[in-house]
């Protein structure tokens, strides 16, 4: 048979890329289901690990649909801001964002294409008065992103949860891995009123005399993964900047509405 | 000037072998002479040059979620697609080439193949994807730093190693092991453009 | 088994080493070695679809078109590296695990090795040497992959499988050990150590 035949050459590449396509499409479209539930479990024990209720290793081993409850059992309400501060929508109780969702909030807020120009930004508060908000963006090789908890003072980081697609094992990875970067973020205070609300700097992070951190907005890069810590960096920058008026205007507000079974409950930590 | 930004940070900052360290393999083996070195750089910053616009376009207006109508995502299919893109573009060039400009053929033939498998095609593909590039514009720009500095990076190292063919260098390292440790070498001094921001 | 399969499998992982004496997958080492564990989840996945690849290009081997070759077997490779990311992914059991491969797809699909042994050899012989080929082959990377993480996380992290091994004796890590121009040195080391060894493959 002449395999460098013209016509033969076209048929036969068709003939495989139409067979590839058909596969990868059936595979994807009928494993869709699953897969959706099993990122919306991990997204959620992101934000219960971020919103500290627990490890991320706990939650992996209690399985989806205990994740789910205890999901359920904490957050009180979910609802979407845009970048001036006001209030878009209520989301129902058990909508998460997930990573591609955020992506495409990502476009919103950067004014980049296949938008709406309107970012529609959710905020999940917990019973405890914890609000979570996701930040997102590029790292080195693929997206990062994650939870960030603020106490009721709007400002008060009270737990943070990094995830990635593929940044390097052992270096950008530890975004994920390394619980005493994310740690690090407890604490400390974002400043909502500059342009720099959040600060991950090389070696750099001012400590006080007995090496504990200065509570303020830095805190200390990843040693050797300059690329990743610089993309998570801007990747907080970006999503808590849109944030800023939200939690300038609407977190003292917050205060004053809250029950006093709730004010208790937070006086604690 | 965000072009001339972008176009100075992708051939330093960002360089394709000393920042990213990929393409390596066509990288270690095509730098033993300043001539073939310059001509599959040459190769590469072509292909860089059509297929990044090109996957550009395709993740843009085809691939990324909600392009292609409400609710459609296929971007589970932009690995494939990126790689199919350049793997025909390779060969597309390769059959011009042969056909129109047998000298070029006869220079950069060899080289043309061995394009497709370079990770720094596919990285460039998917780094744009990242990146977030605003329009066509931006991703030919970037195409073209990279590209140069792929160039930059084997055309200095064949120098290097052309030098080093005179040197006293001990029997078992010679060739492939001098040359793993003068890039790794290379790769420290090129750390010094990191920290610029542009 | 007889001489030839026996070599088939044993020269890759030596004599014929694909990163150290072929040049090949050199990317993907230098990513992935930082630590141990980063290593062996790559060893073993580029040795799953470099064996399974060269048996399904070894298969058809003979209705490739020789012009689109490449494309076919670009996408042949890509496809069974993405329906196996699909397939964990699916599964609670498994979606953890698909987490840290899906890292390293972009690096399996680009890497030389896959597209070196089915150019090299699935492409004129028969499917079981080819299978067998593949694994070799992916061994033979792994192996060294291994080596140098094992140097890496010793020396960069003072540990091993993430378990503390020097740091408890007063180590400081050393930072410049997990920037990846410190591996390209150390394959450097490698290949000095068995060129010593074997005096055949010494460039003149």
């Amino acid at each position: 048979m002449n395999t460098n035949n013209n016509v033969y050459t076209v048929i036969y590449t068709t003939i495989i890329v139409v067979v590839v396509a058909a596969v990868l499409a059936f595979v994807s479209e009928s494993l869709k289901g699953k897969q959706d539930a099993n990122e919306k479990a991990d997204t959620i024990s992101q934000m219960l690990t971020a919103a500290q209720f627990g490890t991320k290793a706990e939650f992996q081993k209690m399985g989806n649909a205990a994740v789910l409850a205890k999901y359920a059992e904490e957050i009180a309400r979910a609802f979407t801001v845009d970048t001036k501060g006001g209030k878009v929508a209520d989301l129902p109780l058990d909508k998460v964002y997930s990573p591609s969702e955020l992506k495409r909030q990502n476009y919103n807020i950067k004014g980049g294409q296949n938008v709406s120009g309107n970012p529609e930004l959710p905020v999940f508060i917990f019973k405890n008065g914890i609000t979570v908000v996701p930040v997102y963006g590029a790292g080195l090789w693929g997206p990062v992103w994650g939870y960030i908890a603020f106490g009721q003072d709007g400002k008060t980081i009270k737990g943070a949860y990094f995830d990635h697609e593929s940044e390097t094992a052992g270096l950008g990875a530890k975004i994920k891995d390394d619980p005493s970067f994310q740690a690090e973020f407890t604490g400390e205070q974002a400043d909502f009123s500059s342009a720099n609300v959040f600060d991950i700097v090389k070696g750099g992070s001012p400590k006080n005399a007995d090496g504990s951190e200065v509570i303020d907005n830095k805190i200390d890069a990843i040693t050797g993964a300059t690329m990743t810590s610089k993309g998570l960096d801007a990747a907080i920058d970006t999503w808590l900047g849109a944030y800023a008026r939200y939690f300038l205007a609407a977190a003292p507000a917050e205060e004053s509405c809250c029950s006093e079974a709730e004010k208790s409950n937070t006086e604690e930590d | 000037m965000e072009y001339l930004s972008l176009f100075v940070k992708s051939i330093f900052v960002d360089n394709m072998i000393f920042a990213y360290f990929l393409g390596m393999c066509s990288f270690l083996a095509v730098s033993k002479n300043v001539k073939t070195a310059a001509g599959l750089g040459v190769a590469v910053i072509f292909v860089l040059l059509v297929t990044l616009p090109i996957n550009y376009l395709l993740n843009t207006y085809v691939l990324a979620p909600d392009a292609l109508a409400e609710g459609v995502d296929l971007s589970f299919l932009s690995f494939i697609i990126f790689i199919a893109v350049i793997a025909a573009i390779v060969q597309v060039v390769e059959m011009v080439v042969e056909k129109f400009s047998p000298s070029l053929y006869s220079a950069l033939g060899i080289f043309l193949p061995l394009i497709a498998v370079n990770c720094a095609i596919l990285g460039g593909s998917l780094f744009m994807q990242q990146k977030d590039f605003l329009n066509v514009g931006e991703s030919v720009v970037y195409a073209l730093g990279s590209g140069i500095g792929w160039f930059l990076a084997i055309v200095s190292l064949a120098a290097i190693r052309e030098k080093m063919s005179y040197s006293n260098v001990p029997a078992a390292l010679k060739g492939l092991g001098i040359t793993f440790i003068t890039v790794g070498l290379m790769g420290i001094a090129f750390m010094t453009f990191m920290g610029i921001s542009l | 088994m007889n001489a030839k399969l026996k070599e088939t499998i044993l020269n890759p992982i030596f004599k014929g080493n694909p990163i150290t004496v072929l040049v090949l997958g050199i990317c993907s080492s230098l990513a992935v070695t930082v630590t141990l564990k980063g290593a062996l989840v790559m060893a073993l996945s580029v040795i799953v679809v470099t064996g399974i690849s060269s048996l399904i290009l070894s298969l058809l081997r003979n209705t490739i078109p020789g012009r689109v070759r490449i494309i076919v077997q670009l996408v042949v490779v890509a496809m069974m590296v993405i329906l196996v990311d699909q397939i964990l992914k699916s599964f609670e059991a498994t979606y953890a695990i698909d987490k840290q491969l899906s890292v390293y797809i972009g690096l399996i699909i680009t890497n030389c090795i896959v597209m070196g042994r089915i150019e090299a050899f699935a492409l004129g012989n028969t499917p079981w040497p080819s299978f067998l080929d593949g694994i070799a082959n992916g061994a033979g990377y792994g192996i060294i992959l291994l080596i140098v993480a094992f140097f890496r996380e010793l020396l960069g992290s003072g540990t091993l499988f993430g378990f503390d091994i020097l740091n408890r004796f007063g180590y400081v890590p050393n930072n410049l050990v997990i920037l990846p121009p410190f591996a390209l040195i150390l394959l450097g080391c490698i290949v000095w150590v068995q060129r010593s060894i074997q005096k055949d493959l010494q460039e003149k």
